[in-house]
């Protein structure tokens, strides 16, 4: 039985109330609703949240028995739930939910109107009913090197009309359906890009924002690409700057803008601007990325962990951008020291400031400071010592509370213990020779004229990575073959995308189902514990646009290849010329990955699909990868039932989930006896 | 000395109308038996085949095997489940070079492709039928008269020859 949501006396939640909520034009329709401390709370489970995600690109995760919710929005933030308690985190900022998630046999209830709100969704009422209404709800303006690159973040896929002509001053797009609650007015200090101006109109269900940018004359503009469709670029230069980008059309969004940006300034060699939080891949790309051994940035390895613009190239002295006025420390020094008991990194730090550190499972641990610049060039420092592995220092804007942060983060061998002691010119993060005994994962302080003057109190976990049970030995001491770098680190390859759809029958187009599970898949991946690293994580082709077949499979390949990963999985729906054939199919080529099609397999025999067995066959995508690799074809959507399962989003989190477990199953040893596999055969030969 | 003439021109006459009646009383290659033609069931992994007779122009190795190649292509009776080529496949050409032979394919099947199941079949179907033809033991496949990888947004690896082997 479908109930609607009821009541909303300051959008809160009584029983007796039956006003409606609207989404997109259509009643959000819950399936099994309850109220908490006078608030909704809506099941991971009802197809309500489902449909509702799923409009705004969003994912949820939730393992029956484990503490964790999570949800994933589409700019790749981490929505993070923690049962029974009403702190949630997103991305690193820690919010007050209406009532601490619960648990209901398999089922987790979540405060939807907190989680909406995350997602960028605001409930509005127009008198009789609430809407909840996509909001544009960030702006990132940064300037560097006289180029200012403006990204607009929204709760759905922008899509805007050009309200101006090419060549006026003032740049004027309208995004029919999507309120604003951002400041009206912005003023550029130093910039091609005078200011910023939002007017918002329509009614609630309709509403409109009309964004103007005003221009200096002669200066040029462009769209620039970015990893989600919620998500617009524009990148502004003064005259006689030369742009790369796309030119802004009379209409679009983000997926117009495939052309990467690219600078050419004849005055000075200067490095590009900071890239956004989310930046499309390749469009900023430079030689000098970070290396392996932190994340690079932009994939979800480093959505739990390092999620904010990555180490750029730094020619000179780095001054973090500023995108506020706050006051701010300042790091004028940094340097290293190799004791006998372990190692101390030491910071110079001028003014008041607060930080914040997290220690990951996987052996990072980082802390940033905020609001501060960084007086000296960015760096990943050469170490030769036993108790650290690798040590860089960053800044960049955070990406939720746009405060100037830096940050230093390293890589230990093993969990070791890591102390912040005030100096009296700033602070010494000293690592020890022991590893850690206290499971601390996170804390915060402030630190003013050498002391720490404010409690330093543990934050709920970042992210839910709980430490891997007796029955699951932590699969990152895996001594896996040679190409394994990062024995943790499982590469998801959601087929086709872009240009190349895959098949398409019954209102289905593959490489969207692909991605949607592949995301799912993250979800529950990460949840426990693992680092993922998808090979597209939107609708894009991973080589080009209409690239051969060879280019696009081995640059799938070569992403998990050159990131060390322990597995690659890759995600696909099956087709065929007609419809009675159905069923789930996990495909393997080379020896090594038989085992792990086998465990993965096992689990997927349990979905509701025929179970087709595993298959040795000559896929490409997973023959040229140096890790096991199996390639799962979830289901015929040339097949009725198939087809409608898959548009189950229950069903697609079963896939996702049965993946997840046949992985934990092989990486904990957990083998099947005995599964269900095809025999190659002939007759009448 | 006349009568020794006359058995000789007997004999030379003798071994022309043998000759002759060798040369063209010996039938064409394989159109006693036809040529074995091989599809996949929709279970993906069991070969069947069928025989047909060989064009009687087909006389030489390479027609041979392009008229293998186009009944593969063209699949079983409709009638029989089977795992089949596009519809709108064609076969451009198909060389035989020593132990390989060469098929060049373009058509339907060189647009994007719909399902990894599909190609497999395709193509075991394929290499059984051409490897049956003596000599043949490996088969290259082209696309549009190019070499590839796999097929345009396709699965199945086609980067070297396939053999019985390949699977």
């Amino acid at each position: 039985m479908l109930v609607s949501l009821a009541g909303m006396p300051a959008f809160g939640a009584t029983a007796a109330a039956a006003n409606n909520y609207w989404f997109s034009g259509t009643r959000l329709a819950f399936e099994h609703p309850q109220v908490r401390d006078g608030a909704f709370a809506v099941g991971t489970d009802d197809n309500g949240l489902a449909r509702f995600l799923a409009k705004v690109g969003a994912t949820v995760s939730y393992q029956p028995g484990q503490r964790f919710v999570i949800v994933e929005a589409s700019d790749r933030r981490l929505i993070t739930f923690t049962l029974g308690d009403t702190h949630f985190v997103v991305g690193t900022v820690t919010q007050a939910a209406a009532f601490a998630p619960y648990a209901e046999g398999s089922i987790a209830y979540l405060p939807f109107l907190d989680l909406a709100r995350a997602l960028y969704v605001d409930p509005v009422s127009d008198g009789e009913t609430v809407v909840m209404q996509p909001q544009i709800a960030a702006l990132d303006v940064r300037t560097e090197n006289a180029v200012t690159v403006v990204t607009l973040r929204g709760a759905s896929p922008l899509q805007f009309k050009r309200l101006s002509k090419a060549d006026e001053d003032t740049i004027s797009l309208a995004f029919l359906g999507t309120g604003s609650t951002l400041e009206p007015d912005r003023a550029v200090s130093d910039s091609p890009l005078r200011g910023v101006s939002i007017t918002v109109g329509g009614t609630p269900k309709n509403p409109t924002t009309v964004v103007n940018f005003s221009v200096t004359p002669g200066g040029m503009h462009v769209l620039a690409p970015t990893d989600s469709p919620n998500s617009l670029t524009l990148a502004f230069a003064p005259a006689g700057v030369q742009l790369g980008g796309t030119a802004v059309p009379a209409s679009g969004g983000a997926a117009v803008a495939t052309v990467p940006l690219t600078v050419n300034d004849s005055h000075a060699a200067s490095p590009l601007p900071t890239p956004p939080p989310g930046a499309y891949r390749g469009s900023f790309r430079t030689p000098a990325m970070p290396p392996a051994t932190l994340p690079p940035y932009g994939d979800s390895t480093d959505s739990n962990a390092y999620p904010q613009t990555p180490l750029g190239p730094a020619p000179a002295a780095t001054q973090t951008p500023t995108a506020n006025a706050l006051p701010s420390a300042t790091i004028t020094n940094f340097d290293t020291q190799s004791i006998d008991d372990g190692f101390n990194i030491r910071l110079s730090i001028s003014g008041p400031v607060t930080y914040e550190w997290h220690r990951l499972s996987d052996d990072r641990w980082y802390v940033d400071f905020k609001p501060a610049n960084l007086a000296i060039p960015a760096q990943e420092v050469p170490l030769s010592d036993p108790s650290i592995v690798s040590l860089r220092i960053k800044p960049f804007i955070g990406p939720n509370d746009h405060l100037a942060t830096v940050r230093v983060a390293f890589t230990m061998p093993s969990p070791r213990g890591v102390s912040l002691v005030p100096t009296s010119d700033g602070m010494t993060i000293a690592i020890d020779s022991q590893d850690d005994s206290t499971m601390q994962i996170a804390g915060t302080g402030e630190l003013v004229n050498g002391s720490i003057v404010a409690a330093v109190v543990p934050l709920p976990p970042v992210v839910a990575a709980p430490a891997p049970d007796a029955a699951e030995p932590a699969p990152w001491k895996f001594s896996g073959p040679s190409g394994v770098k990062n024995p943790k680190l499982i590469v998801i390859d959601p087929g086709h995308g872009g240009s190349d759809t895959g098949a398409e029958h019954n209102g289905l187009v593959e490489k969207d189902v692909n991605l949607d599970v592949a995301r799912r898949l993250r979800g529950v991946l990460i949840a426990r514990g693992w680092q993922v690293k998808m090979t597209r994580d939107s609708d894009i082709d991973v080589y080009q646009a209409d690239d051969s077949a060879h280019d696009e499979l081995q640059a799938r390949d070569d992403i998990a290849n050159s990131a060390g990963a322990r597995l690659l999985v890759s995600v696909h729906t099956n087709a065929f010329t007609t419809s009675e054939l159905s069923g789930t199919t996990t495909y393997y080529y080379t020896a090594a990955s038989r085992p792990l099609a086998e465990a993965i397999h096992a689990r997927l025999s349990q979905l509701p699909t025929a179970d087709d067995g595993i298959r040795k066959e000559n896929f490409y995508v997973i023959h040229h990868q140096n890790m096991p690799g199996v390639l799962v074809e979830m289901a015929f959507m040339s097949n009725p039932g198939d087809a409608k399962l898959l548009k189950s989003s229950a069903f697609l989190q079963s896939v996702a989930v049965g993946i997840a477990d046949g992985i934990g199953d092989y990486t904990s040893g957990n083998q099947p006896v005995s599964t269900n596999s095809s025999n190659d055969s002939t007759d009448g030969n | 000395m006349r009568l020794l003439r006359a058995v000789v021109i007997v004999a030379l006459l003798g071994v022309a109308v043998y000759v002759g009646y060798r040369f063209f009383a010996r039938p064409p290659q394989h159109a006693a038996g036809g040529v074995a033609v091989y599809y996949c069931k929709t279970d993906g992994a069991t070969l069947a085949r069928w025989v047909v007779s060989v064009n009687p122009n087909a006389t030489d190795r390479t027609s041979v095997a392009f008229y293998a190649t186009a009944q593969t292509v063209a699949g079983p009776p409709a009638d029989v489940a089977a795992i089949r080529f596009p519809v709108g496949t064609v076969v451009r050409s198909v060389l035989v070079d020593g132990s390989t032979a060469t098929v060049d394919l373009g058509g339907a099947i060189a647009t994007p492709q719909a399902g990894s199941f599909a190609e497999s079949g395709e193509f075991k179907a394929l290499v059984w039928t051409l490897t049956a033809l003596p000599g043949v033991s490996a088969v290259r496949v082209k696309i549009d008269g190019a070499r590839v990888s796999a097929l345009p947004g396709g699965h199945f690896e086609l980067d070297d020859p396939l053999t019985r082997q390949s699977w």
